[in-house]
């Protein structure tokens, strides 16, 4: 096989990262800003930080539903959801003054310390940086396409600059970063050393980016990963009777469900029944730590108590693992704030690059176009005849 | 020495890029003041009051092996929590409560303040189809309504 020469590995290189260079550092942008979303929140809005001074244990998730129920009679709760230990529950509900709100209750007072409706930082940085708010329809969106195909750009500018920096491998032994020796110089070297040192982050990135791009295609053509969660029989609901029915199990029950059938359940997000067919859903984080904090779950029928579905890493095909631990290797929350600081650098390496490949590629052409006009300015000075008698030798 | 081009692509490929970061900002201002097409006329149906409003006016989509339209319902009388079962579907008849309670296709969900409905629809919407919501309480009394779907939506 023909060796390929450097000078083709340098000109891949560009044409992988050059063209789309401002959308590339924007994506690489606002996911490190995303990787720490939550903590922004913390550090800037009071009312999200879940203190407890008191050390006191966490209310379980129905006591919660029933404090923002009783505090807004006449709310409809549809969602209950939590995080880190330090940030507070969020229970989500429709008013009749209100479509759409978010109430942030601190897990271990009970107080409902701020009540929002609208976006949160949090789901702005995170739709910004997945589909650059380009609209959803029909189960697609242009711009979480665009995002994933960032995947191919930072795969291949990976596999091509490695090309180009040969015993790459010494900058791990022999770190070299020249910082006394030009502009040219040191931005060369802090490319290729941040590349190097990033190489797993890079290798992450793209595999998950690839996989979120062949979850869109399935989105799209309506391939299910993960079944939908039954409904309840209709001959299991109450007929014929005067008023209105109670169901038998409440939240409580379907959370204590959820505990009982899994060791160190913890439950992060459920969703309460949004019609009478309709079951607890109850799904939250378990043993595995490189699964996302919906791997562990169950839907409660409220009219009999029986579990209709289940969720665990055990019992997932090869597609379901590969959602549930696609987004913690993503954005790194395996082991909460450290690996969530460590993305974080990273992030912030990746955003780097993109601008140091940028000025270095910019420093270039800026000199090959002065060249170039410095020829023509040499050019325009010599006469025409002169140039003719040299073209005919 | 780096070479320079001066494709069209190579002129212009920074501002698309640009171009596409401002259609984000573009895209997040719709967002946040979105824009529905009109409610349509408000019907009784048993105890309730009902106003329908489509989300948008593009065609049925596919999801989960069914034609798809999706729709807001706003009752503005009677209680939701007196409903055992609703469904709506568009077509040139209802569905029969029968074929429908098997699966959750079509069913209302939501909450008293607003109820929203994935329609089941015919892939393409013709003149002659109309909208049939169909209602059944706990005392088990089954009461159907339709409306008329506006010509904006006919493809």
């Amino acid at each position: 096989m023909a060796k390929l020469s450097n000078r083709f590995w340098f000109k891949l290189h560009g044409l992988f990262s050059l063209p789309i260079w401002i959308i590339f550092c924007f994506v690489c942008l606002t996911g490190t800003i995303s990787v720490i979303s939550h903590e922004l929140t913390w550090l800037t809005n009071p009312d999200s930080r879940a203190s407890n001074p008191q050390q006191l244990a966490e209310k379980p998730k129905s006591q919660l539903v029933d404090i923002v129920q009783n505090a807004y009679p006449t709310a409809s709760i549809s969602t209950v959801m939590s995080f880190e230990s330090y940030i507070a529950n969020t229970v989500i509900f429709t008013d009749s003054d209100k479509p759409y709100a978010i109430a942030y209750v601190n897990q271990y007072t009970g107080e409902i310390q701020e009540v929002i409706q609208g976006l949160t930082f949090k789901s702005f940085m995170r739709s910004l940086h997945a589909w650059l708010f380009f609209p959803w329809q029909n189960g697609y969106s242009i711009g979480y396409y665009l995002v994933c195909f960032m995947a191919f750009v930072m795969l291949g500018a990976l596999v091509s600059g490695l090309m180009i920096y040969k015993k790459f491998w010494r900058s791990y032994t022999q770190p070299k970063l020249r910082i006394h020796q030009g502009k040219k110089t040191f931005l060369a070297d802090l490319h290729r050393l941040a590349g190097v040192w990033s190489m797993w982050f890079l290798i992450l990135m793209s595999i998950t980016g690839l996989w979120y791009l062949a979850q869109a295609i399935m989105w799209q053509n309506d391939i299910e990963i993960e079944a939908h969660a039954p409904v309840v029989e209709v001959s299991q609901l109450p007929y014929g009777v005067a008023d209105v029915p109670v169901r038998p199990y409440s939240l409580a029950d379907a959370v204590n469900i959820a505990e009982q059938k899994f060791p160190n359940f913890k439950s992060t997000y459920i969703m309460l029944p949004e019609h009478f067919r309709d079951t607890y859903k109850v799904y939250g984080e378990g043993d595995g730590i490189f699964y996302d904090q919906y791997s562990y779950g169950v839907t409660v029928n409220p009219w009999t108590g029986k579990v209709e579905s289940e969720r665990s890493p055990e019992k997932m095909n090869a597609l379901q693992t590969l959602s549930h631990i696609a987004n913690p290797l993503h954005y790194g929350n395996i082991g909460g704030l450290w690996t969530k600081i460590i993305w974080f650098i990273f992030g912030a390496l990746l955003t780097g690059m993109s601008i140091t490949g940028f000025l270095i590629w910019g420093g270039r052409t800026v000199k090959a176009a002065k060249d170039t006009d410095n020829q023509r300015s040499i050019f325009s000075k010599v006469p025409v005849t002169h140039l003719v008698q040299q073209d005919g030798k | 020495m780096a070479r320079l081009s001066n494709s069209m692509w190579d002129r212009y490929k920074y501002k698309v890029n640009g171009l596409v970061l401002i259609l984000s900002c573009f895209f997040l201002y719709k967002n946040l003041f979105p824009q529905f097409p009109d409610a349509w006329s408000t019907k009784s149906i048993g105890s309730f009051e009902v106003t329908p409003m489509p989300y948008n006016l593009n065609s049925p989509y596919m999801h989960d092996g069914t034609y798809t339209k999706d729709f807001l319902l706003l009752f503005s009388q009677g209680e939701v929590a007196d409903i055992r079962q609703a469904y709506f579907n568009i077509g040139a008849a209802p569905l029969s409560l029968a074929d429908m309670q098997d699966a959750d296709a079509g069913i209302l969900h939501g909450s008293q303040h607003a109820q929203e409905v994935h329609a089941i629809a015919p892939k393409v919407i013709q003149a002659d189809h109309r909208a049939w919501l169909t209602i059944e309480n706990w005392q088990g009394k089954l009461k159907t309504v339709s409306w008329a779907i506006p010509k904006n939506l006919h493809q």
